[in-house]
C-alpha cells in the first residue's frame, strides 16, 4: 500500500465544441494521502472540477474525453475501469458533495428515502436496516431531531441543512475519498464555517482523504493540510498548505493570496492577479505595498458628502396566509423600520445573511418593489410620493447592479442594445451613432473593448458580463448605485478586479454607492460605513473601522467570528 | 509596435464592430446541420411554390373544368390521380386544395398565435386581477366543446374559408396561452427584467422588447404546432360539411367524397387527398421537432 490513495498521473481532459476542441486539462499529474485533506484551488476554468469529474470518470462524453494519463486509485487504474467497476466505486468508495445543495436533492423523495438509496445500493442492508442507519447519518452531520426529519423532504429544510445532508448520503457507505466541489460557495459564512467544521470532524473521525475544490484560498486555510493550485489546466503550484500561504513562488498563488479582502487589513485599492503575473504568466514586478496592517480610511466632509439619501422608517411586508375574505392573518416582515442614512460621493454597507431582507431593502429604495410604510427621501424630495413619470426620470439618477451577471443581462439582446437602451429611454445622445459612440466610451472605461458591442451576453465570462451590467448603470449618468451582492457570484481574483473598478468609479464621477453583501470582508474593503442588517432589522450601524473592531451586537460578533481567517491552522496564534 | 497604434487610431475612428453571435444564429446553424429538418423546410417550401403557382393559374388551372364523359377515370398518364364524379382531375384538386389547407393553416395558427401571446403575455406579466380575468376567459372558452363553437362560427357566419380560419383562431389559442402566461410568469421577477425596470423602461417595452424575443422561440414551436392542428382541424370540418363552401376544392371535401365512391372501387380520390395531406403534416411534425430542439436553449449542449 502507498502513502498515496490517488495518483494522477499526466491526465489530459478535452472537450470538443462547435468551436473547436478545448483542453480543459493539460497533463496533470497530483496525488491524493491517505487520511488528509487536499485543497485544490482556481478560478472558474481552470480545471479543477473537470479533474475531480474525471477522477470519478463522470465527464460527459460527448464532448468530453480523457485523452491521455492514468488515475491510480489503490493500484487500480480508473481511467481503463469499466461502467459496472465504476459504478461500484462512485458513492461506495468515492463519493462527491455538490455546490449546490438546492438542486443536488431530488424533490420528489424524501432525504431519508435518498440516503437509504445509497445504503441499499452499496450496502445490501434492507429498509428498515438503511431507515436506521440514515437517522444514524443525519444525527451525525448535526441535523437536530433526525428522526422525525428523515421523513421530510429537500424542500423543508434550509440550503445549510441540505448540504448536511448531502454530506450525510456522501459519507453513508464510508467512502475512503470524499471529493467536495466548492461545498460552501453557495452558503452564508456563517452556515459555511458550520459546514467546514462539520467536514474537518468527519474526515478525522472515518480517516477519509478529502479533495476539497474551492476558487476561494481562504476557506481551505483551516482545513487543508496540502493545496494544489490550477490555472487554466496546468498545476502551477502544489505545497503543504502552510508553504502555499507563507511562501507562495508561482505569481499566480501570491495574486490569488492578495486579492482577497481581510478583516485585518483596509487597503485603498486591493491587489489583483494582474499586478503579479502579465497574461504570459510571467512574474511581474510590482510596487504594491503588501503590509497587511495597511489601514486607510476615507475622511467623511460635511461639506462635500452631505446626506443624500434618507431611509426613514420604511417598511415591507408580504401577506403570507390570508383568511377566507382576502384578509391577511400573517405578514413576513421582510423590512421592518428601517432607517439609515446615505452620504453623497460615499458608501454604505449592509450586510446580512439570506433571508434579512437587505436585497429586499434594496429594490424598496428603487421602487422596485413598493414600500408598505415610511419615507425615502433623496436630495430633500420623498420619492415614495412620486407618480410613475417623475419616477421614471428619477431612475435616470438611481441605478442597480444585480448579483447574476448571466441573469441580469437579456440574452436575445447584443451587449451594446443593452448599453444603449438606457440612453433610448431617457433620451440620452443624438441618434444612433452618438449612442454608438457613448456606448463605446463606457465600454473602453469598464475595461472592455469597444469593438464587442456587437456581440451578445453569452459570448463573454462572468466577469466580463459584470462589467457590462455595471456599464450600462453608468450609460445614464447616474449619481447613486445599488450593488446588490455584485460581486458574490465572481471568484476572488475578479471579485478584485470588479471591486477596484467600482472604486475607480466612484471617485470620476463622484457616486454614491449602496452595496449589499453577505461577505464582511468585501463590504469592510469597499465601504465607508456599514449597517448590520437581521431579521429585517438594522441591528447595528457604525463607520467600517469601528463595526469591525468594536462590535455591539451578538449578532455582528457572531458574523465577524464566521469568517475563514485565511491562515492555516499551523499558524494559527494558540489563543485562538 | 507601429501596427498596434495605428490599429488603436483606426477603431477609435472607425469603429469596425466584431460581429456577435446570436442565439437565433446558433438555433439557425444547428437547424441547417439537421438533414431532416433541411428536407422538411423544403418539402414545406414546395408546398408553398405549388400553391402560388396553382392560384396564380400558372400550373392545374383545369381544376374546376366539368366534363361528364370523364367520370371516374383511373389514374393514367393523362389523369395521374385519375378523375372525380363530374370529370374534374383528382391531382389538380388536391393541388388547390393545399391552398385550402396552408391558407387556414397560417391564417388560422396566426390568429390563435397573435391572440394567444398578447393575452398570455399580459397575464403572465401582470399577475393580479388581470391575470384572473384572462384565466377565466381562456377556461370558460376552453369548456366548450371545440366542435360546438365551430359550428356555432359556422352558422352565424355562413361556411366560407374567412370562417374556418376565425373558428380556428379564436378556439386554438388557449393552450399556447397557458405556455406563453407560465413563461412570462418566469420571467418577470428575472434580473434583466427588473434591470430593464430599474433603468425606467415602460411595461410595454418591458413585455414586447424584453421578454418577447426571450419566449418567441415558444410561439415558433407552438405555431408549427398548431399548424398541423389546423390543417387537419379543416380536414375534418370540411369531412363533415362545416367546412369551406360547397365547390372549393379541399382535402376533407376529397375524402368526404370518398366515402360514397370506395365500394365502387374509386379510391384515388382519397389517395390523392391522403398522400398530399400526410407528407405536409409529417414534414412539418418532423421540423417542428427539430426547431424545439435547435431553439431550447436547455437542450443547447446535448
Amino acid at each position: 500500500m502507498s502513502d498515496h490513495i490517488i495518483e494522477v498521473k499526466d491526465l489530459s481532459v478535452e472537450f470538443r465544441t462547435d468551436e473547436g476542441t478545448v483542453k480543459a486539462v493539460k497533463n496533470v499529474s497530483f496525488s491524493l494521502p491517505r487520511g488528509k485533506t487536499v485543497g485544490l484551488v482556481g478560478e472558474s476554468g481552470s480545471g479543477k472540477s473537470v479533474s475531480s469529474l474525471a477522477i470519478m470518470k463522470l465527464i460527459p462524453n460527448p464532448p468530453g474525453e480523457i485523452t491521455s494519463g492514468q488515475i491510480l486509485f489503490d493500484g487500480k487504474d480508473l481511467v481503463k475501469a469499466s461502467d459496472t467497476e465504476m459504478r461500484k466505486v462512485r458513492g461506495n468508495r468515492i463519493s462527491m458533495i455538490f455546490q449546490e445543495p438546492m438542486t443536488s436533492l431530488n424533490p420528489v423523495f424524501t432525504v431519508g428515502d435518498q440516503i437509504c438509496e445509497t445504503l441499499m445500493l452499496h450496502q445490501s442492508l434492507d429498509k428498515t436496516a438503511a431507515t436506521k442507519k440514515a437517522i444514524e447519518l443525519l444525527d451525525q452531520v448535526g441535523i437536530p431531531n433526525p428522526t422525525e426529519r428523515v421523513k421530510s423532504y429537500p424542500h423543508e429544510m434550509s440550503g445549510g441543512q441540505r448540504q448536511r445532508v448531502m454530506i450525510a448520503m456522501a459519507i453513508a457507505c464510508e467512502p475512503e475519498i470524499l471529493i467536495a466541489d466548492e461545498p460552501t460557495t453557495a452558503l452564508d459564512v456563517t452556515i459555511q464555517k458550520q459546514i467546514l467544521d462539520l467536514l474537518a470532524d468527519l474526515q478525522k473521525k472515518y480517516n477519509m482523504s478529502v479533495l476539497f475544490i474551492t476558487h476561494d484560498l481562504g476557506v481551505i486555510a483551516d482545513i487543508a493540510d496540502e493545496v494544489i493550485v490550477m490555472y487554466r489546466g496546468d498545476i502551477v503550484e502544489t505545497g503543504t498548505c502552510e508553504q502555499i500561504f507563507t511562501h507562495a513562488k508561482h505569481p499566480y498563488t501570491k495574486g490569488l493570496l492578495a486579492c482577497r479582502p481581510s478583516l485585518e487589513s483596509n487597503p485603498e485599492r486591493l491587489p489583483m492577479v494582474s499586478d503579479f503575473m502579465d497574461e504570459a504568466g510571467n512574474e511581474k514586478s510590482h510596487s504594491l505595498d503588501l503590509d497587511k496592517v495597511h489601514k486607510y480610511v476615507r475622511p467623511i466632509d460635511e461639506q462635500k458628502n452631505p446626506v443624500i439619501l434618507q431611509i426613514k422608517g420604511v417598511k415591507k411586508h408580504f401577506p403570507m396566509q390570508k383568511g377566507l375574505f382576502g384578509n391577511v392573518k400573517t405578514w413576513l416582515k421582510a423590512v421592518d423600520d428601517v432607517t439609515l442614512n446615505v452620504r453623497r460621493g460615499r458608501t454604505l454597507g449592509l450586510v446580512g445573511e439570506s433571508g434579512c431582507g437587505k436585497t429586499t431593502l434594496g429594490r424598496t429604495i428603487l421602487r422596485l418593489i413598493e414600500p408598505t410604510g415610511g419615507q425615502i427621501i433623496y436630495d430633500g424630495n420623498d420619492i415614495t410620493t412620486y407618480d410613475r413619470s417623475k419616477m421614471r426620470a428619477m431612475r435616470r439618477k438611481m441605478q442597480i447592479i444585480f448579483q447574476d451577471p448571466y441573469a441580469s443581462l437579456n440574452p436575445r439582446m447584443t451587449v451594446g442594445a443593452a448599453i444603449m437602451e438606457p440612453m433610448v429611454i431617457h433620451n440620452l445622445g443624438n441618434g444612433k451613432a452618438e449612442r454608438i459612440e457613448m456606448a463605446g466610451d463606457l465600454m473602453d472605461r469598464v475595461g472592455l473593448s469597444r469593438t464587442m458591442l456587437n456581440r451578445y451576453p453569452h459570448e463573454f465570462s462572468g466577469g466580463q458580463r459584470q462589467r457590462i451590467c455595471i456599464a450600462r448603470a453608468l450609460a445614464v449618468k447616474p449619481e447613486f448605485i445599488i450593488c446588490d451582492e455584485s460581486v458574490s457570484a465572481l471568484d476572488v481574483s475578479i471579485q478584485a478586479q470588479i471591486l477596484n473598478l467600482l472604486l475607480d468609479l466612484q471617485e470620476e464621477f463622484d457616486l454614491t454607492y449602496i452595496f449589499i453583501s453577505h461577505d464582511l470582508a468585501v463590504v469592510k474593503f469597499i465601504s465607508d460605513e456599514v449597517a448590520v442588517m437581521y431579521n429585517g432589522k438594522v441591528v447595528e450601524m457604525n463607520d467600517a473601522v469601528g463595526i469591525y473592531e468594536n462590535p455591539q451586537h451578538d449578532y455582528t460578533k457572531k458574523l465577524l467570528s464566521a469568517i475563514p481567517k485565511g491562515i492555516p491552522k499551523t499558524l494559527m496564534p494558540a489563543s485562538t | 509596435m507601429k501596427a498596434t497604434t495605428m490599429n488603436a487610431v483606426n477603431v477609435a475612428s472607425n469603429p469596425q464592430l466584431e460581429q456577435g453571435r446570436s442565439l437565433w444564429y446558433d438555433a439557425y446553424l444547428r437547424i441547417k446541420k439537421d438533414k431532416v429538418a433541411v428536407i422538411s423546410f423544403f418539402t414545406i417550401c414546395f408546398y408553398l411554390v405549388l400553391t402560388l403557382l396553382s392560384s396564380l393559374g400558372v400550373i392545374f388551372d383545369n381544376y374546376g373544368v366539368v366534363d361528364n364523359s370523364l367520370t371516374y377515370l383511373p389514374p393514367s398518364w393523362d389523369h395521374w390521380f385519375g378523375t372525380d364524379l363530374f370529370g374534374r382531375d383528382v391531382l389538380a384538386r388536391a393541388v388547390h386544395g393545399t391552398k385550402t389547407s396552408l391558407v387556414v393553416g397560417f391564417a388560422g395558427t396566426g390568429i390563435a398565435m397573435a391572440i394567444g401571446t398578447v393575452l398570455g403575455a399580459c397575464s403572465g406579466y401582470f399577475g393580479g386581477k388581470v391575470d384572473d380575468l384572462i384565466v377565466w376567459f381562456y377556461t370558460t372558452i376552453d369548456t366548450i366543446p371545440y366542435i360546438l363553437l365551430v359550428v356555432a362560427f359556422s352558422f352565424v357566419l355562413g361556411p366560407s374559408l374567412l370562417t374556418l380560419c376565425l373558428a380556428i383562431g379564436l378556439t386554438a389559442w388557449v393552450r399556447h396561452c397557458r405556455i406563453v402566461r407560465a413563461e412570462y410568469i418566469k420571467h418577470r421577477d428575472l434580473d434583466y427584467v427588473q434591470g430593464a425596470a430599474a433603468l425606467g423602461a415602460s411595461h410595454a417595452r418591458r413585455i414586447f422588447l424584453h421578454i418577447l424575443p426571450n419566449v418567441f422561440h415558444l410561439v415558433l414551436i407552438n405555431f408549427s404546432l398548431g399548424f398541423v392542428g389546423a390543417v387537419k382541424s379543416e380536414v375534418i370540418l370540411s369531412f363533415l360539411g362545416l367546412g369551406v363552401e360547397p365547390g372549393t376544392p379541399s382535402w376533407g371535401v376529397m375524402i368526404n367524397d370518398a366515402k360514397q365512391e370506395l365500394f365502387r372501387g374509386v379510391w384515388w380520390n382519397l389517395a390523392a387527398a391522403t398522400l398530399f395531406m400526410f407528407f405536409l403534416v409529417l414534414a412539418f411534425n418532423l421540423f417542428t421537432d427539430a426547431l424545439r430542439d435547435a431553439l431550447d436553449p436547455k437542450l443547447k449542449n446535448k
